[in-house]
């Protein structure tokens, strides 16, 4: 189990509903903490809750910067991308996250960007929750693979394994979530840049059979009657 | 079969599987659009139908017709396109079909906001569509209850021969939640060969069915009136559902909430006990028919001063909710109308303004 090692631009898709914006979300505060500059970007056009945006206050007070369409559209359902991130795309921070859509219409928002991605080197990493439907076997994750290729443009560079049943995820729903990913890596020969698993969960695990490192998650995107960040 | 992790949009499109439904009409509009796409996918996989209508008075025709057919059908829509549908509902209730509808509420009136809302309880309880009809209609509080409430809403919509509905917020659309589906229902719709236009070869006799809601005799029309009217008094002997929360505490003031608005509550109520200030709350899992005596018990208890209605809306279910306790307890309303939801320690404070005045 080693250390998260991206920099550069990150961008973050996966099928919908797979965790993607809470794992970009913890991803930030991780590196944040780790001393390097982060800033992030919502590019999700197509899930009207339960965005980025919703956790902009606290990604704001931990000093992560994020471009957000304008404060009196934050709740449109309308396709509205932050002209600021075709900028940030060219001029990056020390690690740029953008948090995308679900599944391959989340994505076709990155085919409008591709003349900012021209020449430069990007991460794409397919976030996967095997409990959720479409992504149980390898197979279904390798569809939404390829779905996700084709409408960004872009290849999928790296894998997470965000498996979880939120408040009841259990050690072995993590353990089953590395094997899967690991096959995945290994019919793919993607590599996997590293798992999540809530901070309460770590205890309880066996670290040593991770290859890969573990991104420590607290919950920021809950529903009104749950505390964010436990 | 173990948990997966399911948004409740999803969630109600693999219950109305589940339940046996092959056919599933609808037509985008934010925050259901995702039960759609998800049997977009599934309907091919089982054999079965979906169709995007061209609009949302499309889809209350089609499902009309595949209703008529004795078929179990399902359509999902959000406020302005249930209004849309209205008509259509009135004339499925009137014609005596069994359907499930699904109104997953955002903000209005007219186009309103995309954000969570309960402001469709008068559409959804009291009318919506022309005439003498009602249609029961279950408020989930949850993904787990969605899908619970959406598989037994088909079998109830054959057993009263009308339109069941499935009202929740945009949260509970939205929001995902761990869920298990349930191995031993029965998916087979009822015997429907006294009614139902399947078709002379599909049936036992040789009667021949008509579906209509068309009665020029006036006669005719007030026993049919009279004939839906004994479906709905039976549903408030039968069907009546709520849950009862800390409600055998010496509580202080009763709540009275559905849906999502609920699960705030009883965050709030639990808070609360901890401090050693009891709150009970009853919370309506079927809207029509509502828990009258529930209510209207609860509310005279001993302990309790006050009762107060939390909703996502301006205040519409505080009207059954004031007509059940019958003036033995004053009765005020507390909530949001606009999209944000009223969080745990909001709700705390207003309960202590009640019990300070």
């Amino acid at each position: 189990m080693g250390k998260i090692e991206l920099k550069g631009t990150v961008i973050i898709v996966g099928n919908y509903g797979s965790g993607k914006t809470e794992t970009a979300v913890n991803l930030a505060f991780h590196m944040k903490a780790a001393g390097i500059d982060v800033r992030v970007a919502d590019l999700d056009l197509v899930n009207p809750y339960f965005r980025t945006r919703e956790a902009r206050h606290i990604l704001f007070e931990k000093g992560i910067n994020v471009v957000l369409p304008e404060e009196k559209y934050m709740h449109a359902d309308l396709p509205i991308l932050a002209p600021q991130v075709a900028g940030l795309i060219r001029n990056p921070a020390e690690l740029t996250i953008l948090d995308a859509g679900g599944d391959d219409v989340g994505t076709t928002v990155l085919a409008a960007l591709a003349d900012s991605f021209v020449g430069r080197e990007i991460n794409l990493i397919q976030v996967v929750n095997p409990l959720r439907p479409f992504t149980e076997t390898v197979e279904g994750c390798k569809r939404i693979q390829g779905e996700i290729e084709a409408s960004s443009k872009l290849k999928i560079t790296g894998l997470v394994s965000n498996a979880n049943l939120i408040d009841e995820t259990t050690p072995d729903i993590i353990y089953k979530g590395y094997e899967l990913i690991q096959e995945l890596s290994h019919q793919t020969g993607i590599r996997v840049e590293f798992i999540t698993a809530h901070e309460k969960l770590l205890p309880e695990l066996d670290l040593s059979r991770f290859d890969t490192p573990v991104l420590p998650i607290l919950r920021q995107l809950v529903p009104p009657w749950k505390k964010p960040g436990l | 079969m173990a948990k997966v992790l399911m948004k409740g949009n999803e969630a109600i499109g693999e219950a109305a599987i589940r339940a046996g439904c092959k056919n599933y009409f609808a037509y985008p509009i934010t925050p259901q659009s995702e039960v759609a796409e998800y049997l977009a996918k599934r309907m091919p996989e089982v054999d079965g139908v979906f169709v995007q209508g061209e609009s949302e008075v499309a889809v209350g025709y089609m499902i009309f017709g595949a209703a008529g057919c004795g078929e179990r059908v399902m359509t999902t829509s959000s406020s302005p396109g249930v209004s849309l549908m209205s008509e259509a509902i009135s004339y499925i209730a009137g014609a005596r079909c069994p359907a499930v509808f699904v109104n997953i509420m955002r903000g209005g009136p007219g186009l309103g906001g995309i954000l969570p809302s309960q402001g469709d309880y008068f559409q959804a309880t009291k009318g919506g569509g022309h005439g003498d009809y009602r249609l029961l209609v279950m408020a989930p509080e949850g993904v787990q209850e969605a899908v619970e409430m959406t598989m037994k809403a088909f079998d109830l919509a054959e057993k009263y021969r009308g339109p069941v509905m499935i009202l929740g917020d945009g949260l509970i659309g939205q929001m995902m939640e761990p869920v298990e589906f349930p191995e031993d229902f029965d998916a087979t719709p009822m015997n429907n060969d006294d009614w139902a236009t399947s078709g002379m070869d599909t049936r036992k006799t040789d009667k021949r069915n008509l579906v209509k809601s068309l009665f020029l005799d006036p006669k005719a029309l007030n026993d049919h009136n009279l004939l839906l009217k004994a479906g709905y008094d039976r549903m408030r002997q039968e069907e009546v559902r709520y849950e009862g929360y800390n409600t055998d505490s010496e509580y202080k003031i009763l709540i009275v909430s559905y849906g999502t608005m609920s699960r705030v509550c009883k965050t709030a109520i639990d808070t609360m006990k901890e401090e050693g200030l009891e709150i009970g709350m009853v919370r309506p899992q079927t809207l029509f028919p509502f828990p009258e005596q529930a209510v209207h018990d609860a509310a005279a208890k001993e302990s309790c001063s006050h009762v107060v209605s939390i909703e996502l809306s301006m205040g519409q279910m505080v009207e059954d909710v004031d007509r059940c306790v019958k003036g033995q307890r004053p009765v005020t309303w507390y909530g949001e109308c606009g999209g944000d939801i009223p969080t745990p320690e909001e709700i705390i404070d207003h309960i202590k303004s009640l019990l300070k005045n």
